[in-house]
């Protein structure tokens, strides 16, 4: 499924992906940059990359349309041979925590929801907890207290709590939409920023 | 089908389907143990070439016997199980145990589906193919082929087993045959072809008898129905499982980070934590956690210790540390108490040290002031008996301070054959031995997070 399928899916659901637009050239980059405001991040959108930020197919941190121009360029050369259907432009996510949301289909149980610590190192951690759909509120409160990490969420050397009560909500959402949608095989929102008030899902992958 | 198991438990009549004359045949065995064991009801080996096996009338099929059959046991060779099967059905036989093996197990597929078919068809419990069958101690119900002399046979009390390994099972009853440890039902249902594991956990959850569930599972059949039933299951008794085989086929062709990270184990630990399923990674460990509930749960996780020696007593508050269990505070009533009464070497704090010179009257004194301390959940009574003082008198005033179930007491004891004489005693009492602090604390946190569970439940009502 691409990208936009999949925000479309994920909207039907109530899960709302971080604002942006898909650019074939650097111009409609520029027009969308200027239209959703500085900072934003680029990425490489294609069905052939599955971890963008390994090959550095994503500039974050984008200020001004010249860097923008540089960030295009760069990220484009990087896909190398992969075909490529766009360049995501998305406005800035706010700082936070790096949550991993998503689930799966088990052969035994049906579908699965996932939660952990998130971003890149996600697999090497492992922090995650799982439960077999549909879950209930107190399940997706227990999955959230059961990680390692939880004291990260309740907020640490000077940050703000984060929004636990959005995130429970999400994953419900998530439940929800994996028993639903039977022609989802996985779902992968990594990174999920969440901060004080709410939470920004900042890429998407799903495969059918 | 599900409502038939009833004939397979608790039957009133039993065919021996494939009853032989030969002392080393399972189908000698199976009546052997039926006669053996004390089996009320009445006794059919069938067996069309023999006339009497062990002094029983043998008759040549299911249909020759006129009266009413509830069970039918099967020991003949796959080939000759449908045909047999289908007989049993049309003659009313709700029951049937199939020991035989040679169906999905070695690629026989469709000679097991034969057997659902007709299982369907009459309405036919089967539990099998490829099993060891059932025990009931109380209905004398011993279907299992091993003989007496090599596998002992558990005596009747609140535990349930249910094994899909036939060999695993057989370990598990001589066990808990040596243990002293009561046994309800055991089933071994092998590849579960028509009686799966969530009929079976869901029979044991309303038998009356069965006070604790304990499985071996490789695999569940219809992941998504178990987990329903046992959520069911676990607000009336305790549930322990142990999943033998960690897959990791699948995780390898992930194309997501939660394919990756979510495998068919991680799924099976989702399950434990919905259904509060308790989780034992060894055999030993099934019977360390199912022995912890003939107390009653604890009411909160502030344990007061009491040792005959010191270092023991360290090390038990470290196990308890550990696992998240807490010291408790005793109270200055208890304070007062043992200061009054116990000499004075003995210094009066938690983990009490009773010191080594203790003998039984000590112990008792102790018992009796930690079970009137309210600051106290659990006692963990350690008693090394390997000491001048400490003597046989010391389990006659455990027991009787378990007498009223007033809160938990579990003993530690380490130690060779003068301590296990004691252990078995105690057990055979419903007061849980361990042979270490670690393994006790372990259990109890299994006990307290149940009871805790338990309370969840009852206040969301």
């Amino acid at each position: 499924m691409d990208y936009v399928q999949a925000v479309g899916l994920l909207e039907k659901y109530g899960v709302k992906v971080i604002s942006g637009s898909i650019a074939r050239d650097k111009r409609e980059a520029k027009k969308a940059a200027a239209k959703m405001g500085f900072p934003v991040v680029l990425k490489v959108v294609s069905k052939e990359i599955s971890h963008k930020s390994d090959k550095g197919c994503v500039r974050v941190g984008i200020t001004s349309e010249k860097t923008l121009e540089h960030a295009f360029d760069e990220i484009i050369h990087n896909a190398g041979s992969a075909k490529v259907d766009g360049v995501l432009v998305q406005k800035m996510a706010r700082k936070g925590v790096e949550l991993i949301v998503g689930g799966k289909r088990d052969a035994q149980f049906g579908p699965l929801v996932i939660f952990g610590l998130g971003g890149v190192f996600v697999e090497v951690l492992r922090d995650v907890s799982i439960r077999i759909c549909p879950i209930t509120e107190q399940d997706a409160d227990e999955m959230i207290r059961e990680i390692k990490t939880y004291p990260l969420l309740t907020g640490v050397r000077g940050t703000l709590p984060s929004d636990v009560t959005a995130i429970r909500k999400l994953l419900m959402q998530v439940s929800k939409l994996m028993v639903k949608e039977e022609k989802v095989k996985e779902l992968d929102l990594n990174p999920v920023i969440v901060h004080e008030k709410g939470y920004d899902v900042v890429d998407v992958r799903i495969v059918e | 089908m599900e409502m038939n198991l009833e004939s397979i438990f608790n039957p009133k009549s039993v065919a021996i389907i494939g009853a032989s004359r030969e002392p080393n045949k399972v189908g000698h065995a199976i009546v052997k143990n039926f006669i053996d064991s004390g089996f009320a009801g009445k006794i059919y080996p069938i067996n069309p070439n023999a006339r009497e096996i062990i002094g029983l009338k043998c008759y040549p099929s299911v249909s020759a016997v006129k009266g009413k059959i509830d069970c039918a046991i099967f020991a003949v060779p796959a080939k000759f199980v449908p045909s047999a099967l289908r007989e049993c059905g049309e003659n009313g036989v709700k029951g049937a145990v199939i020991i035989s093996g040679g169906f999905s197990e070695v690629g026989n597929v469709e000679g097991e589906k034969q057997i659902e078919e007709i299982a369907r068809k009459y309405g036919i419990a089967v539990i099998g193919p490829n099993c060891l069958g059932v025990l009931n101690p109380s209905s004398r119900v011993d279907s299992v082929f091993l003989p007496v002399y090599k596998m002992g046979r558990p005596h009747v009390g609140g535990v349930s087993f249910m094994s899909q390994s036939g060999a695993v099972g057989g370990c598990i009853l001589d066990l808990a045959a040596r243990a002293g440890l009561g046994v309800s039902k055991f089933v071994s249902y092998g590849n579960a072809s028509v009686i799966d594991e969530t009929m079976l956990l869901e029979y044991l959850g309303n038998d009356e008898k069965t006070k604790i569930i304990v499985c071996y599972v490789e695999g569940v059949k219809r992941g998504r129905e178990f987990l329903e039933a046992a959520k069911k299951v676990t607000v009336k008794k305790p549930v322990i499982m142990i999943k033998a085989g960690i897959s990791v086929g699948g995780a390898a062709a992930a194309k997501s980070h939660t394919a990756a990270l979510a495998g068919s184990s991680e799924a099976y630990k989702a399950l434990f934590k919905q259904a509060k399923i308790i989780e034992a990674e060894t055999l030993m460990e099934l019977f360390y956690f199912s022995k912890i509930f003939d107390q009653p749960l604890p009411k909160g996780k502030r344990i007061g210790i009491m040792t005959n020696g010191g270092g023991y007593g360290v090390l038990a508050a470290d196990a308890a540390e550990q696992t998240g269990l807490k010291l408790a505070e005793l109270s200055s009533d208890t304070k007062k108490k043992l200061v009054e009464k116990l000499p004075n070497y003995v210094t009066v704090r938690n983990p009490l040290d009773l010191v080594g010179d203790a003998d039984s009257k000590r112990y008792e004194l102790a018992l009796d002031a930690l079970l009137e301390d309210e600051n106290v959940d659990v006692i963990i009574v350690i008693t090394l008996f390997q000491t001048v003082g400490l003597d046989s008198n010391v389990v006659n005033a455990i027991i009787k301070a378990s007498d009223e179930r007033k809160k938990p007491i579990i003993i530690v004891a380490t130690g060779g054959e003068y301590t296990d004489v004691h252990c078995r005693i105690l057990d055979s009492y419903g007061v849980p031995t361990y042979h270490s602090p670690n393994a006790a604390m372990k259990a109890l946190k299994h006990a307290a997070g149940y009871a805790e569970y338990l309370e969840r439940k009852e206040k969301r009502k």
